[in-house]
Parts: C-alpha cells; structure tokens; sequence
C-alpha cells in the first residue's frame, strides 16, 4: 500500500490510496462541516437531491444505466455524525479492469461520474429542480419516521440526544420535518453552494491505477468555478476540549414502546483526567468492558448471568463517552443494570487480570492490522486521521495500545461516570 | 487434489476429498495477509426429522441452533470462544436453514486458532448445567429478532409460500420450542449429524494450498467414514400455502414482500439462478421503468430489494419494499412482471444487466470471507462459484425469458405485508 496526499488549488484534499489486492476501486467523496440545527436538514436533502441528476445525466436513470454499463458499478451517499461534525459521504465503487473483458478505463469514469454528480449539479433559473426537491422531502420524511421501526438504533439515538439535546452530537443526523415547509430548491440550492464553499472536501481514490494518469484527471476539479474561492469553516474534534462535569444524579429515562424485548442503553462519560493522549487507555478500557467475548459485559451479562444476548460497549472518541448497550427481557432491568454497574465498579477497583488486558490488546492491534485488508476501512482510517488534532498512523496506534498499564487503565475507570441510563420497555417498571 | 481455474477473474480453487468423506477447499489469495477458515456442516435448521436404524426420530425446532451456540463449551471448563478471543481472532458461527458453521479469519496466532477450531467442533461437551444456562441467552435472541420488522415480513413470506417443510419456522426456535432442548437432543443431533462426510473445511489467504491441507489433515480427529442419519425430507406441494398474509407491529410504513415459489430446480440451476436474477433487475432494478414510475411517483422511497434463494429442498424469489400504499405498489409490480413476461426483454437491456450482474460477482472474490463462505455454501448446493463465470457468458435471452415464464407465474405469487398499529 503506498498513500500519496496533495491539495488542489480549490483547497479539495486529494488522498491515492494505491494497491493491487482488490478487484474494484473504490471512490469516495466526504464533505465535512459542522452539525448545526439550522441546517441540519437542509444538509440531509442535498446528497439526495444530487443524486437525482447531474448537468450531464439528467435523470436517476440515466445515472443507473451508465452505473450498470460499467460493469454494475455501485454509487451511494450517505451522511454520518463524527463528534460535532456532520460528514456528507458520496462513494463510488467500479470494477478494476484488470477483471474485465476489454479496454475500459472503469476508473476514469467513475471519477467523471462523481465529480459531475457532486460538483456540476442540475440547475435550472439558479436553482435545483423544483420536481427532485419536493418529491426528496417525501422521501425523507417517510425515513424520518422510520427511526423508530428499529429499536435498538433508535434507543440509542433517544440516549444520545438525552446527554446533548438538540444541538451539535446531539441532533438528529437525517434532520427534522418540521423545518421542510420552509424548503424549497431556491434556498437548498443556496444552501448547497454554502456547502461546496465551506465544507472540509476530502477526495480518497482506492484501487490500482497509474497515479500519474489519474492525478490529472482529478486535476481537472480545478476548472470547476462552483468550487473557486473556498474557505473551509470545519474545525477538528478535539476530545482534550471536550470537557465533561461530573453530573450529581444519573438520568434514569424509560420510554414505552412497543416492544418484545426491553433495550437498554447506558452513556457514560469520560471526566476530565491527568493522563494526557488517553484515547488509548479509553480505548482499552472500553474492550475490557464490553468490546468482544472476553469483555466484561459479554462474560457477566451474557455468560454468567444468561440475561442478554448482546451486551457490548462503543467508545466515541470525539465526545468522550462510552455507550453501552444491551438487549434484555424487561423484567430483568434492575437485575442487569445491577451487574453493569458492577462492572464499572471492577474496573475502577483493579478486578482485572493481566490476561484481559494482554487479550484487550491483542484484539485491538488485530482490528488495526485488518484495516489494510479492505478498502472502506483503509479509507475511513485515513479521513479519521485527516480529521484528529493528533493524528497517528495504524503503526503508531498499535505501539501507544501495547504500551497501555493496568495502573493506567485504573486510573481512568475513576473518571468514568454513568449519566444516562436509557431503557425502551412495554409496561411500567 | 483437484484444481479449477478462472482466467477472468484470475483465481484458483483447490479441492481435495478425504478419506472420511471429508471435503478440503483453498482459495488462494496472494499478498493478502487476512487469512480466514470456516468448517461448514451440512445440518440446518430445517433438518427436524430423519432416521437412524430404521428408527423415525423427530426434533424439537431451533436445536441445529442451539447445538452451534453450545459446541464452544470444553470439558476443561473453558470456553473456546474465550480462548479463540485471547488469541486475537475474529471468531464466530451460524446457523441457516441448510447448514451450520464454525469460522475465524486473523492476521496472526492462524494455526493455534486453528488447533482450537478443529478442537471444539469435533469434540462436544454438552451437561444439564451448561444446557439449561443458554437458554435464557437465546430466549433473548429470539425476543430480538421478534422486535424486527425486516425477520416478520420475511418469515412470514415464507409461511405464505410453504405448507410443510421446515423452512416455515424460525432458525432459532421459539421460546416454546427450546424448553425442549437438552443434552442428550443436541448429543443425538452431534453424533448424527457432525460426521466427517457431512462437513467441508475452506480456507482463504495466503496459502500453499497442499501445506494448509497438510496442517488441516493433522487436526482432524477420525480418518474413518461414520455414518450420518439419514434426513426426512417432508413432501412439499408445488402451490403455494396461502395468497397473503398481514401482520401489524409498532412501524411507521408498511413494508411488504412479493414472493413467487418456484418448483425446485433439478438441473441448470445456476443458469436459473442467473436468469432470475437478470429478470429481477429488468422488472424492478433501479434502472427500470417501474422504479422510475413508483419513485418519482412517491410511492416507494429507495429500491426494491430482491434476491433468489434455492437448495435441494426449496427455491422461491422474493421483492421487497417500503410503501404507504401496499395495495397500488404490489398490482403494479404484478402487472409490470406480468407485462415483461408476455412480451419479453430487449437486447439493450439484456446486454447492460448481464454486465451489472458480472460486476457483482466480481465483487464476491474480493474478501477472504465472503469467497470461502460462497464456495462452502454452493459446494452444500452440489455446485462451485465459478460455475456462474461459465454459465454467464452462454447464456441467451431467450433461455432467461423461458425461466421467466416458469418462475414468475401469478399462481404461485404470495404477499405478506407488515402494517402499522
């Protein structure tokens, strides 16, 4: 693998990712900007509205025709909260040439494609089309309401937005039906040019390709004048400024749905410690906790005490917090809630041994090494990085987790307090 | 050791049948420093009946389940899921309705795993104790899936479509059905089922695939045939068991599945395969004129899922969605199949969906898990992955339109529709 980086002269941050082990190459486009309430769902309609058309491909289904005339190729985007960023994702995934019958050039197309489906949208009078744009706020609406059908995600959602309310990590990443009346393609065409003007554009291009030939054609980005003149408003996640205080009670909230099996969710969060670049001792703390079968929660939630079938932890590194989550038969709340807390309490109280810290290790530093065995994974590293105020390569993370003490991982457990306990259950406990 | 090669897509596999009946399959996969194993058996949860000595023996529902969650249980006291962790490994297993199967993939400790892996499944330890101790876990993994509105509409399709065969009922269970499991059931399903002849091991990495077979041969416990029970497979009419059926949970949208049982298929089945997956994208893919209508019409919200499924037991196609009009999206999509099958398919398209589809089986090749999992799984099926790079580039328009009119016959059509409270 061998990763080159360079800036085009509209700021868009280019990142080759080359290497011979896959048979697609894999593009993708990330606009980052900050998650603010009042545009929140305006960000969520653009990559949807795009998709719809471009200047070139007038309609979805000559875009899906010309996707199928290479080789099925496949395009989506996405959007994705990271710490108080929002990250609009556009991905576009071709088949190398390498595997197909004939001379191609899959992947001078598919740059052609995306770049023209993000950056050279249609537009009629200086705005989008008034058909995609009402018909998109439908669709978006009906996905909106959709959130509930999936329990598990929506209950942590609901404790998410709990902890932060309706501002930064704690909105909603689709947005809000109540803000589409005020939408129309005028002012989302607006929005989109604000977008393309401040948002952090990263372009990571994946696969084997001749970088010299493909430099150029990315180079080509810079004849676009949607994209002259940009300034980059995106600030970087630091977890250091990310300073919680210690909450004197636990938020105890239970919703009532219905529902065959309860989910409870508990967020914690990460206090203020003396332990400098702690994300790797949080990040040990929270495989030993809850990360894989030999955490904690997986061996006394689900093992020992056969209450759950999943029961497992996720450390946010932007916003310091640490959520669980745990499926369980509603009569069994207080019993499970019992055994977490006494998890966290064990930790605190060193009831650890050096077996689950070397196997904590070994799982960490195994998930790094895989990060070179697939495109996606390789790619969001990088962003991940691209985006940390301490970046580190996969080298340097796996050296700082190998390194982590057990006097270390102590010490940070008496930073660890529960704020919200989340619990979705059909009746009243 | 048998070798077969594809030149478009540039890979190898390499079989080799044992002794015992046992099947070895590699893929190799140079430069790539993922490696990963998986030991399928061929015993699913569909698999309720069969006969040893002559004797009927009937199970309780969800036991190949609950077998697979209890085979990690040693004699030692340990649990190999623990140990398969401590090494680093991403360890795990399942069930489906045909097979079950034990797997890792890891970019270190292989070979000790490996020692683990091959320990565990071919020695089972199974008391009242550990039994009854799983059961609240799995009565929990039922719960959740009773949760999901995705397994409802399809399980219930499923019950729509078939009247007797076991494919109607859950692959866990239900909470009911497991209070009837214990040792000696899963004990009884182990030693008839868990034989060397009934399991096929593929590996994918950076393997030679002659040392890997070495290394597999050595771990295994019996290089003696043993029998295997004999399945009782139930007689399953061609019709359907019922036309629809509509259930209600805590949802916003309806969501829907059109089903069509298709007659299982005794020969050309990969060609089938192919054509009904050709047909799929024409009728409702995203580049159709139905999405187009029922898109822009408001009437769906993104696309249609579809898939084919078959084995020697079953095959049955199904298109799902999210409307909040059921009853105009379905009498579209059975007019729309109805029309296509009437007057057929064009060149153009036929041409442009045989490229998308080849593009996705390209993709197959691309993760070590995702290739060994195919061949193991077609293997159980009596066919090899790349049978369908063979069968693709002979394949006419006229063979598929001919597969159409078999498979998508409106007598055999079933709905099932999961609607709002």
């Amino acid at each position: 693998m061998q990763q080159i980086d360079f800036k085009l002269n509209n700021e868009i941050k280019v990142h080759l990712i080359k290497n011979d082990k896959y048979k697609t190459d894999l593009l993708a486009l990330f606009l980052t900007v900050p998650l603010q309430r009042e545009n929140i769902t305006k960000n969520a309609l653009i990559p949807i509205v795009l998709k719809r058309g471009c200047n070139k491909l007038k309609t979805q289904n000559e875009i899906n025709e010309k996707l199928e005339e290479m080789y099925g190729a496949v395009f989506d985007a996405g959007l994705d909260k990271t710490g108080d960023n929002l990250i609009i994702k556009f991905y576009l995934e071709s088949i190398n040439d390498n595997f197909l019958p004939g001379d191609n050039q899959n992947i001078e197309k598919a740059i052609e494609l995306i770049t023209n489906i993000v950056f050279e949208p249609l537009i009629e009078n200086g705005s989008f089309i008034k058909e995609f744009v009402d018909s998109e706020k439908n669709n978006l609406k009906v996905i909106i309401e959709s959130k509930k059908d999936n329990k598990d995600r929506y209950a942590l959602d609901r404790c998410i937005n709990s902890i932060y309310g309706d501002n930064g990590y704690g909105l909603s990443k689709l947005g809000y039906i109540e803000d589409f009346e005020s939408i129309d393609e005028k002012n989302l065409y607006q929005e989109y040019l604000k977008l393309i003007k401040n948002s952090k554009i990263d372009f990571f291009i994946s696969g084997n390709f001749d970088e010299e030939k493909i430099s150029i054609k990315v180079k080509s980005l810079e004849n676009n004048s949607l994209l002259n003149n940009r300034e980059e408003i995106f600030k970087k996640n630091d977890f250091r400024e990310e300073k919680k205080e210690k909450t004197d009670e636990i938020k105890e909230i239970k919703e009532k749905m219905d529902v065959t099996q309860g989910k409870l969710v508990i967020g914690l969060d990460i206090l203020p410690n003396n332990l400098g670049d702690y994300r790797f001792i949080a990040a040990m703390y929270n495989t030993i906790l809850g990360d894989g079968a030999n955490s904690k929660l997986f061996q006394n939630v689900r093992e020992k005490a056969g209450l759950a079938y999943t029961a497992k932890s996720n450390y946010i590194i932007q916003k310091n917090n640490i959520f669980i989550r745990c499926g369980i038969e509603i009569d069994n709340y207080n019993k499970a809630v019992d055994i977490i807390k006494e998890q966290l309490e064990d930790i605190k109280n060193g009831n650890f041994s050096d077996d689950d810290i070397e196997n904590g290790k070994k799982y960490i530093v195994s998930g790094i090494k895989s990060i070179y065995e697939e495109q996606d994974t390789e790619i969001i590293f990088s962003y991940g990085q691209e985006i940390s105020p301490i970046p580190v390569t996969p080298e340097e993370y796996k050296d700082r987790i190998k390194k982590v003490t057990k006097e270390q991982i102590v010490e940070f457990a008496q930073n660890i307090c529960i704020n919200t306990i989340y619990f979705i259950t059909d009746k009243n406990i | 050791m048998q070798i077969i090669e594809n030149n478009l897509i540039k890979e190898k596999v390499y079989i080799e049948k044992l002794e015992n009946g046992m099947t070895l399959m590699c893929i190799p996969k140079k430069g790539i420093s993922k490696k990963y194993i998986i030991i399928g058996v061929n015993y699913g949860s569909n698999d309720n009946k069969f006969e040893v000595d002559g004797q009927k023996i009937e199970i309780p529902e969800g036991v190949a389940h609950y077998l697979e969650h209890k085979m990690f249980e040693q004699e030692n006291g340990r649990n190999s899921l623990d140990v398969l962790s401590s090494l680093g490994v991403n360890a795990n297993a399942f069930t489906t309705n045909d097979l079950t199967a034990y797997l890792f993939g890891c970019t270190d400790n292989f070979y000790e795993a490996m020692d683990e892996l091959f320990d565990y499944v071919q020695s089972p330890y199974f008391t009242d104790e550990n039994v009854e101790k799983e059961r609240g876990i799995i009565r929990q993994e039922i719960q959740m899936y009773k949760d999901e509105p995705q397994t409802e509409v399809y399980m219930n399709a499923l019950r729509a479509m078939y009247k007797n065969i076991a494919l109607r009922d859950d692959i866990a269970g239900t909470v009911e059905s497991i209070e009837k499991i214990d040792k000696d059931t899963l004990y009884k399903c182990y030693n008839n089922f868990y034989t060397p002849e009934n399991m096929t091991v593929v590996v994918s990495g950076d393997f030679v695939p002659e040392e890997i077979f070495k290394e597999i041969k050595s771990r295994i416990k019996t290089d003696k045939k043993v029998m295997t029970a004999k399945k009782i497979k139930e007689k399953e009419p061609e019709e359907i068991n019922q036309e629809k059926i509509e259930t209600k949970m805590d949802i916003s949208t309806p969501i829907f599945i059109i089903g069509y049982k298709d007659k299982v298929p005794d020969k050309e089945i990969v060609k089938r395969h192919i054509s009904v997956e050709i047909l799929l994208e024409i009728m409702v893919g995203n580049s159709s004129e139905l999405y187009k209508e029922l898109y822009e019409g408001g009437l769906i919200h993104y696309e249609l899922g579809t898939n084919y499924e078959f084995s020697a037991d079953y095959a049955f196609c199904m298109i799902q969605g999210q409307t909040c009009d059921v009853e105009t999206v379905t009498k579209r999509v059975k007019e729309k199949i109805d029309e296509i099958i009437k007057n057929g398919i064009s060149e153009e398209e036929f041409d442009r969906i045989k490229k998308k589809i080849y593009g996705f089986y390209v993709r197959d090749f691309d993760s070590v898990e995702t290739v060994a999992n195919t061949f193991l799984i077609d293997h159980l099926k009596g066919i090899n992955a790349f049978d369908y790079f063979e069968e693709f580039l002979s394949l006419t328009k006229e063979y598929v339109e001919k597969v159409g009119r078999e498979v998508f016959d409106s007598e055999n059509m079933i709905l099932s529709v999961v609607n709002p409270k």
